[in-house]
């Protein structure tokens, strides 16, 4: 008795206390986040303060500009276009998402269809696709001459002359808002769908006693009961729409003209293309943080709030 | 439950092909353009199937540019990122991997203090990361690609693994937390009233028992790394430290790159991912779920 008491002394002498023991076991975390998250995020706002371009990033010496940055960004009418290409993207893809992903999800879930399984095992596979791939390999079927959209629509004999899709200025964006979505939604499908399978079963038999329609079911006990998934989605999606680059580069490259200029795409060109101006695209960028941290916050705000009650 | 009826059983077979249709038709293109020659695509531009299937495109990729082949033999220029391939695959391999288990490593750590310590700060920290997760990436490229520029690790595979383990970390701290926190405490506790210190207890009983949650984070984390354009894209622009994307990304309107050979690299890019979803998806369905309902 006494010396398992002595050896249980013994480890707890042996044993930093949990303050510090939670110090060291989070040290590598802190250290990581603060050189590649918390860092630049401070960093990229001394940087939109100052002139950063090639010359002085070789001299290392940056200017104090005050807010010329902002100034010249806030003057610059291709900002205010990706800015407005940005709102359109992020409207029409986090829409799409979530009906496309709540049709997906009620299809799938009902399992005494025996397809069903095949459907369940392939629901990830768009959303494996690398984003690069999932660019190029659109801009190939919206390609003129050789792309599959035209070969298809030929062979159905819907057109007998190629179309230039990605060459139209009303339906270059709409390209990238379908590749975006393809890759995308399957993450959506697979939230609902774990969502779904936690209603149990006994809501819907007592609405059909009851006499309830599928649709009305659908509207009184499905929808309410996904709605804090509903949150989670459109927080999640709509953040990351905001942030597209790899399609936008592979399908369009920002064109035709600057016809379909994001955000990202801004500040990637502003920051990393000739001129380099580095300082103005940490302006561009941080007011893209800006905007996706008020929407958040609103997001948040309205949806956890009535989820709760 | 009761039996369907067959009009009902139609319908959800229909819309099952539908949805079958929205999934993996666009992927056809990808695998029926990569086994063509360029010379059959511009032949018939209005043809499904091509009339003939080749390998040359694959046989060119995986010899780096050496096998030309007889499709190839006329053709005098290559863009060097075709010979670069198999070297941007690997370090695409070792970036990937290095991620995974770097990131894997210090998440658990943060994710066990997290669920079991309940200090106020590592819950601030998880509240962190959930925020962390909506600040955009280009936002840190900017000021990474300065910094990075000062320390010397432009082009160094290190560089790139260093900014996607902070990138990916609260995430994976995410996926994680739930799990750990789901797991009994008298198991730990019946370990440490045997000596077992906190540590000893989290690697000798804790860990082992969250293998699942592990290979769920880890594979997501391989997932996104190879997915990952931008944090490669500007931290090298010397094609040996390239990874994949990147080097797709280099190809795009490049004329001399034709879209049969670039389905081939484009279907060599995406089969790794898409194989590891299909063979562990119920791993990547729990993870994906564990991360983002708590969010």
């Amino acid at each position: 008795m006494r010396a398992a008491a002595a050896t249980g002394r013994k480890a707890f002498r042996r044993e930093l206390p949990l303050g510090r023991l939670a110090v060291a076991m989070n040290a590598p975390t802190l250290l990581c986040l603060t050189l590649v998250l918390a860092y630049p995020i401070f960093y990229a706002g001394y940087l939109s303060f100052h002139k950063v371009s090639i010359r002085e990033l070789r001299s290392g010496e940056y200017p104090f500009v005050g807010l010329e940055n902002f100034q010249r960004l806030f003057a610059d009418d291709l900002f205010w276009l990706s800015l407005g290409n940005t709102f359109a993207f992020v409207f029409a893809t986090v829409t799409l998402e979530v009906l496309i992903g709540l049709a997906v999800a009620l299809i799938i879930n009902e399992k005494r269809v025996w397809l069903t399984r095949i459907t369940r095992l392939l629901v990830l596979v768009p959303w494996a696709v690398p984003p690069i791939v999932n660019g190029l390999l659109w801009a190939f079927i919206f390609n003129t001459q050789f792309g599959y959209l035209n070969r298809v629509l030929f062979q159905l004999g819907l057109v007998d002359a190629q179309v230039n899709w990605l060459g139209s200025s009303n339906f270059a964006l709409f390209a990238v808002v379908i590749a975006y979505v393809w890759r995308t939604t399957p993450f959506n499908i697979l939230l609902y769908d774990a969502a779904l399978q936690g209603i149990p079963r006994h809501l819907y038999e007592a609405a059909e006693i009851d006499g309830a329609t599928g649709w009305q079911a659908f509207w009184h006990i499905t929808l309410p009961l996904l709605r804090p998934v509903l949150a989670v989605t459109l927080v999640l999606r709509t953040t990351f729409a905001f942030m597209v680059f790899d399609e936008i580069l592979a399908i369009t490259n920002g064109g035709p003209g600057n016809d379909t200029w994001v955000a990202a795409w801004y500040t990637y060109k502003m920051s990393f293309q000739p001129p380099f101006n580095v300082g103005l695209g940490a302006a561009s960028a941080y007011v893209l943080a800006l905007v996706i941290g008020v929407i958040a916050i609103f997001y948040v705000r309205v949806l956890y709030r009535r989820v709760e009650h | 439950m009761r039996r369907l009826s067959w009009r009902r059983r139609l319908l959800l077979n229909a819309l099952n092909i539908l949805a079958l249709c929205f999934l993996v038709l666009p992927l056809l293109p990808v695998v029926l353009g990569s086994l063509q020659s360029e010379k059959t695509i511009q032949q018939d531009v209005h043809a499904l199937i091509p009339d003939q299937f080749t390998l040359a495109n694959f046989r060119l990729i995986l010899s780096g540019g050496k096998d030309k082949g007889l499709i190839f033999d006329q053709i005098s220029y290559l863009p060097a990122s075709i010979e670069q391939f198999p070297n941007a695959f690997l370090n695409s391999v070792i970036v990937a991997s290095s991620v995974t288990l770097i990131t894997l490593a210090i998440s658990a750590l943060s994710a066990y203090t997290i669920a079991r310590m309940n200090l106020r700060w590592t819950r601030a920290l998880l509240q962190t990361s959930i925020f962390s997760r909506m600040v955009p990436l280009i936002v840190l490229m900017v000021p990474l690609y300065v910094l990075f520029r000062g320390f010397g690790l432009l082009n160094s595979l290190g560089g790139i693994v260093l900014a996607e383990v902070g990138f990916l970390l609260p995430y994976a701290i995410l996926i994680l937390t739930p799990y750990f926190a789901s797991l009994p405490v008298e198991l730990e506790e019946a370990a440490r009233l045997d000596g077992c210190s906190r540590f000893g207890a989290l690697v000798r009983i804790v860990l082992p028992l969250t293998r699942p949650a592990l290979a769920s984070c880890g594979v997501i984390m391989f997932i996104i790394s190879w997915h990952e354009l931008l944090i490669p894209l500007i931290l090298t622009n010397k094609p040996a430290f390239m990874t994949v994307p990147v080097v797709l990304a280099g190809l795009v309107s490049d004329f001399f790159v034709f879209y049969t050979l670039l389905m081939a690299l484009c279907l060599i890019g995406l089969l790794p991912t898409v194989v590891l979803v299909l063979v562990l998806q119920k791993y990547i369905v729990a993870g994906l779920t564990a991360g983002a309902v708590k969010g």
